[in-house]
């Protein structure tokens, strides 16, 4: 019963923060030293997906995720792919069965993600277009 | 049992149309089947297909050969699929025996996250040959049932055609078999019939021999009364008092009665199939008969004509012929001939002619008859020559010895002088004791040597019992001839009456013939007168 109530009042919130986030765009950022400058959908999606480790200039990629069931990461897959979090997540359950890593990182917070893609040449993130700062670099912006 | 029996011909046709419809249906019905299957086995590759598509759609998408070659596996392992592949841009992933030929299928694999962007192919090739045994086998039970639910109708058709129409029918045709119709026996209509078409025909049947029972009385009856008549006509034939013959135009007598039988019985004649033309061998004047036969057929009559009939017997036979031309239905000719005796007529008409030309008491020609005989002989103009005779002393004979002796002289006389003349010649009494004696083509000397003749006839004497003597008679003559001395009948006998006359008043008891000719007489008077 108790397991159920978090489950709604987790639901409930979390449609209010994609209330709450609904205007705001979700931008994706590499390193400023990166020398990809644009991406486009369909590369976003590779990158994202596991299709490729590689930037379209041949350069590694390594794309940063945000732990968990962030709200943020929902709301990126649910504006990239077009899927629930969930089905993401079973879809790389099953690839983990065919022996494929993913070569994600994961960051617990948006900081830690900021602070990794500084950090780390090779990096591609995403973040609301607000916590964006000039030590990023935006090469795609997903709208609603 | 008979081959072309009603029975065997319905199996048989029955049996042969289940099997004819058997195959007909059972080869549609595995066709369709077939075609089924195809269908069902495309609809579970596509169903296959909905079910990998995600699978499928990721290995394309990251060109993952393990996900891929699970995909493949998976799909093979499926009885409808024979061998799969997938093949992408970086990628080629298909099964051992996978190689690209017809029955292919082919499904495009789009990117699980954009609808629109393909990623690879899944070829997939469909099993036929198991499709094919699967609708085979349906077919077979298929055509096993079917053949079974024949089978059944087959047997129930047949039984219940045997039972309804053709055992009932059979029963009809043996019964109808043993009728003999114009009996009262009629056919019984079977139970189950009553009301039946089956019913109809032997009520039908049944009207007919109850028809033909009545047309066959009716011809009985018929048969009778052609039997009575028949036996009338016959009686009425048979005891014809005159002979009745049928006749074919050869002669051939068809048919003939008792009395014609008896007739040539009595003519001593064997009966014959044939006496010629119109029985011309029984008469004597066969040529009369064809004659009158002609005539009168010719008129459209028939002949009646009396002939004598040939006979070995004194009894002459006479019959009066009725020839009659007969038609019959087939348009042949025959003739009727009936015999009518008529000899008793002719025997009477015989007598009368006697007593009407000859003396009853000398048996001699009458004057009238000797009369009739000279007219005869002057219409054929025959010379012949005329003797009057007068015997001499009659009435004292008459007077003395009485009309009984004078009678017997008078027959003693006639029978002596007919001893002496020809068959040709004539010898009549005239009158009293007065006769005519006719020559035909005869002389003045032949005249003479015949008057001699009868004059020594005449006078042999009579012996007179009643009285016990014996007379005499002499006579005297006068000969005329024609046509020398008169044409004139009259005039002729006057003439030889004058020279008779003559010889009676001159005569002397010495002179032995008294005869004079009436040319002397008149060269005597031409003499006295000169």
């Amino acid at each position: 019963m108790t397991k159920f109530i978090r489950t709604l009042t987790f639901l409930i919130c979390t449609l209010l923060s994609i209330s709450v986030h609904a205007q705001e765009s979700l931008a994706v950022v590499v390193n400023k030293e990166n020398p990809v400058d644009e991406l486009s959908r369909s590369e976003l999606i590779d990158l994202f997906m596991g299709k490729y480790v590689a930037f379209p200039n041949d350069e590694k990629a390594i794309p940063v995720e945000l732990k968990g069931e962030h709200e943020i990461k929902i709301e990126f897959y649910q504006n990239l792919v077009g899927l629930p979090l969930s089905r993401v997540n079973a879809y790389w359950s099953r690839l983990r069965f065919t022996g494929r890593k993913r070569s994600a990182v994961f960051q617990s917070n948006e900081s830690d993600l900021i602070a990794f893609i500084i950090a780390n040449e090779q990096a591609i993130g995403y973040l609301p277009e607000s916590q964006i700062t000039a030590d990023l670099k935006v090469v795609y912006i997903l709208n609603e | 049992m008979n081959k072309s029996g009603l029975v065997i011909r319905l199996a048989v046709v029955i049996i042969f149309t289940a099997v004819i419809v058997g195959l007909i249906t059972t080869q549609l019905f595995y066709r369709f089947t077939f075609l089924n299957e195809q269908a069902l086995g495309e609809q579970s590759i596509n169903q296959l297909f909905n079910t990998v598509s995600p699978t499928a759609s990721i290995a394309s998408y990251l060109g993952d050969e393990e996900l891929a070659k699970e995909v493949v596996n998976g799909l093979i392992s499926n009885d409808v699929i024979t061998a799969a592949a997938i093949k992408t841009d970086v990628l080629m992933v298909q099964s051992d025996n996978y190689q690209k030929s017809a029955n292919i299928l082919e499904f495009t694999l789009f990117s699980p996250f954009q609808k629109k962007r393909k990623v690879g192919v899944l070829f997939v090739k469909i099993n036929k040959k198991f499709l094919a045994n699967k609708a085979d086998n349906i077919s077979a039970t298929n055509a096993f049932v079917v053949a079974i639910e024949a089978l059944i109708i087959t047997i129930i058709s047949i039984l219940v055609t045997y039972y309804v129409i053709t055992r009932p029918i059979l029963s009809i045709g043996r019964a109808l078999h043993l009728i003999s119709p114009g009996t009262h026996q009629r056919i019984d209509k079977p139970v189950s019939h009553q009301k039946s078409e089956i019913g109809l025909l032997v009520d039908d049947v049944n009207s007919l021999l109850a028809k033909a029972e009545q047309q066959m009385l009716r011809e009985k009856s018929l048969r009778s009364e052609v039997q009575v008549l028949e036996s009338r006509f016959r009686m009425l034939f048979e005891n014809a008092t005159s002979a009745i013959v049928l006749v074919e135009p050869q002669g051939d007598i068809l048919l003939y009665n008792e009395t014609f039988e008896r007739l040539v019985e009595k003519l001593e004649l064997s009966l014959k199939k044939n006496y010629g033309n119109y029985l011309q061998d029984l008469f004597i004047m066969k040529k009369d008969l064809h004659e009158q036969v002609q005539i009168a057929f010719s008129n459209n009559e028939s002949a009646v004509v009396e002939l004598e009939l040939i006979s070995y017997q004194d009894e002459k036979i006479w019959v009066q012929v009725v020839v009659t031309q007969l038609i019959t239905d087939d348009f042949q000719e025959n003739y009727q001939i009936t015999l009518h005796d008529i000899s008793k007529r002719k025997q009477q008409i015989s007598l009368l002619d006697k007593r009407a030309n000859y003396d009853s008491l000398t048996n001699l020609l009458n004057r009238q008859a000797a009369e009739q005989h000279l007219k005869k002989l002057t219409l054929t103009s025959v010379s012949f020559a005329l003797i009057m005779m007068d015997l001499n002393d009659f009435k004292p004979i008459n007077d003395i010895f009485g009309h009984d002796a004078g009678d017997e002289l008078l027959i003693h006389v006639s029978s002596q002088m007919m001893k002496s003349l020809r068959k040709a010649d004539v010898l009549s009494r005239w009158g009293g004791d007065e006769f005519v004696v006719i020559l035909p083509n005869a002389t003045k000397q032949e005249v003479k040597n015949v008057c001699e003749k009868l004059a020594a006839q005449l006078s042999k004497p009579l012996h007179l019992s009643q009285h016990n003597k014996s007379i005499f008679v002499t006579a005297s003559m006068g000969a005329s001839f024609y046509p020398d001395d008169q044409v004139e009948l009259l005039e002729l006998i006057r003439s030889a009456d004058k020279a008779m006359y003559q010889v009676k008043k001159n005569k002397s008891a010495n002179e032995a013939l008294y005869l004079e000719f009436c040319s002397d007489i008149t060269h005597e008077k031409k003499d006295s007168k000169l």
